[in-house]
């Protein structure tokens, strides 16, 4: 054995451990920088606003963030994979609807109409993922497409009309609290950390990075690719069909526009995130404190007395604003260049 | 890991006409559409034998080893893997039987650790759960055992340098290619220092009784490493020669066509 093995068990373990944590502080350092960003955030705002810093509020953004971030969740799985999945908005509108349409109209016990809202979701999902995989239309076109056809059936279904009025246990859905936590808090932090146990913990996971980063190499050791990108593909969708329902539950009606918005709002958190758009990186972590960002923001505006037509625009601006900063940590951006030299090129 | 004499035939131990050749490609062809890419191709590698392809481009060398790993299907021709015959329909087929090749443009996600590249594609898992300690002991102990220096098996690979990069995807070929390994043109891209560095990772690969197929351009590292070199022109086999028995000007003839 030469030199490098030849340390003795117990310190081999004590610098092993260390490094381990300065690998995780090295690896999640975007993690920490938006966690610092949020808190700094809370401080000012609690100091700019009385209201900001009461349960009441925070409960607000909490349960503001649970229902575009489920939706994001899913964003993140798809983008690591380096695919894109552009019909979440509106898988999630046709399952809201659906649920309204099932459970109030129909009158079908809530059991079968979450189950059959789910299996909306899988049967959206293979869809997407085939037209993405098998035909090779990039799955920006494919979910384009689909983010139409989705959103229409949600109108066409319902003749554009709200339904409301769901039966009390299916209220508990968007209402229901463990002591003072609201349920779709816990259903939202409970997927973002089963999901990211999955990507960083499992064989799925390490096949999922791996395509995303280099889809060739992944294909070349055997990796199924298909395979693991179909399943991206399902998840998201079956993520938006969940959202969807918890949104209907929480409003009472379903709509084919409720969450038209979200669209917007799940890419910015998963953009702030620091989910690579390139494929290959991110977390659902930096998803959670992205989506926490932006309600904190859309928030503290209206706190603050601005029309809140300016949200839009915020989160906007905030998602060209995360991209140029990833940049240009990354190196691959200097601020120089945020200057077009005019008759250089 | 111990070093196996190269000149141990097999499990015969020692009868050395038992022991079936580890690959033999038999009257390969292939065409595409006009192009006669491969003609009757004849050639085999044996056990712990390390065979060079030369030729210029367009000769084929690519299509041969293709072939071979089942990442293209021959119009003609048949394949043996150890005496027996096999049919590769996809890379994944060959890799099973130990075959694997380490291609031009390296073949690793670079957004992932060297030990993550080492074991792509055969994660260990430990109840379900991605056994990195595994894969990172793992992965250390074959880096050095293969005397491939790598600062920290947990960087990713974007970090390293170009040979150290080649020296992991040959690592990760090795690992999963038992039988023989195909090297496609492995120090093409690398200077000097660094091409040097690879062609003492492969030599030290021949101590390890896999057998390895390299195809490259430079007769210098194709002499250094190999111990046969087969020579293709025009999409046929035009020469195989022992090392000792041919010098650098019989090859080049060979591969122009002058002899």
């Amino acid at each position: 054995m030469s030199p490098v093995f030849d340390t003795s068990q117990a310190s081999q373990a004590n610098n092993e451990r260390s490094s381990r944590v300065r690998y995780g502080l090295r690896r999640y350092r975007q993690l920490w920088a938006l966690l610092v960003a949020v808190l700094l955030l809370w401080t000012f705002l609690s100091f700019a606003s009385p209201y900001f810093m009461t349960v009441q509020n925070l409960t607000n953004i909490a349960l503001q963030s649970s229902v575009v971030g489920i939706m994001a969740v899913g964003f993140t799985i798809l983008l690591i994979g380096g695919e894109i999945d552009l019909a979440i908005g509106s898988t999630q509108a046709l399952a809201g609807t659906m649920a309204a349409l099932l459970i109030i109209e129909r009158g079908l016990p809530i059991w079968a109409g979450v189950l059959i809202v789910l299996g909306m979701g899988l049967i959206v999902g293979n869809v997407n993922g085939y037209f993405s995989l098998f035909t090779r239309v990039p799955s920006f076109i494919v979910t384009l497409a689909m983010l139409g056809v989705l959103q229409g059936l949600a109108f066409v279904m319902t003749s554009g009309q709200t339904i409301g009025g769901f039966p009390e246990a299916f209220k508990v859905l968007g209402h229901g609290r463990v002591g003072v936590i609201p349920l779709p808090v816990i259903i939202f932090f409970s997927v973002t950390v089963v999901v990211q146990l999955i990507l960083s913990h499992t064989r799925y996971g390490v096949e999922l990075y791996a395509t995303g980063g280099n889809r060739e190499a992944a294909v070349l050791v055997g990796i199924s690719v298909r395979r693991v990108l179909m399943l991206a593909f399902i998840a998201s969708s079956m993520l938006c069909a969940l959202a969807g329902l918890v949104l209907s539950a929480r409003l009472n009606a379903g709509h084919g526009s409720f969450g038209s918005e979200s669209l917007l709002d799940a890419v910015a958190a998963v953009i702030i995130g620091g989910t690579s758009l390139n494929g290959g990186a991110g977390n659902t972590f930096g998803t959670l404190l992205g989506i926490i960002l932006i309600s904190t923001i859309k928030n503290g505006l209206i706190l603050l007395g601005v029309d809140p037509f300016w949200q839009q625009v915020a989160v906007g601006a905030l998602i060209l604003a995360a991209v140029l900063v990833d940049k240009t940590i990354k190196g691959e951006l200097a601020i120089g260049d945020l200057l077009p030299r005019l008759g250089r090129r | 890991m111990a070093a196996v004499p190269q000149s141990v035939g097999g499990p015969n131990g020692g009868v050395d006409q038992a022991v079936p050749p580890v690959m033999v490609a038999r009257d390969v062809s292939k065409s595409f559409g006009q192009v006669r890419a491969l003609v009757d191709a004849t050639f085999q590698v044996d056990e712990g034998e390390t065979v060079a392809i030369v030729g210029d481009n367009g000769a084929g060398k690519s299509t041969l080893v293709k072939i071979l790993t089942g990442a293209i299907l021959p119009d003609r021709g048949s394949l043996e893997l150890d005496g027996r015959e096999v049919a590769f329909r996809t890379t994944r087929d060959s890799l099973q039987l130990g075959v694997t090749a380490v291609y031009q443009n390296l073949a690793l996600a670079d957004n992932m650790t060297v030990a993550e590249n080492v074991f792509l594609g055969r994660v260990p898992t430990r109840w379900l759960r991605v056994d990195r300690r595994r894969m990172e002991r793992e992965s250390a102990e074959l880096l050095h055992s293969l005397a491939i220096n790598v600062p920290d098996v947990r960087a990713t690979t974007a970090s390293l340098s170009g040979g150290q990069r080649q020296a992991v995807a040959i690592a990760r070929s090795f690992r999963s290619g038992r039988r023989l390994m195909i090297l496609d043109e492995p120090t093409a891209a690398l200077g000097v220092q660094e091409g040097q560095k690879v062609l003492d990772i492969i030599e030290g690969l021949k101590g390890q009784r896999v057998s390895i197929i390299v195809v490259s351009h430079n007769l210098d590292h194709v002499f250094r490493v190999a111990d046969r070199i087969v020579v293709m022109r025009g999409g046929r086999i035009v020469g195989s020669r022992a090392k000792e028995e041919t010098t650098t000007d019989d090859i080049v003839h060979l591969i122009v066509g002058t002899r």
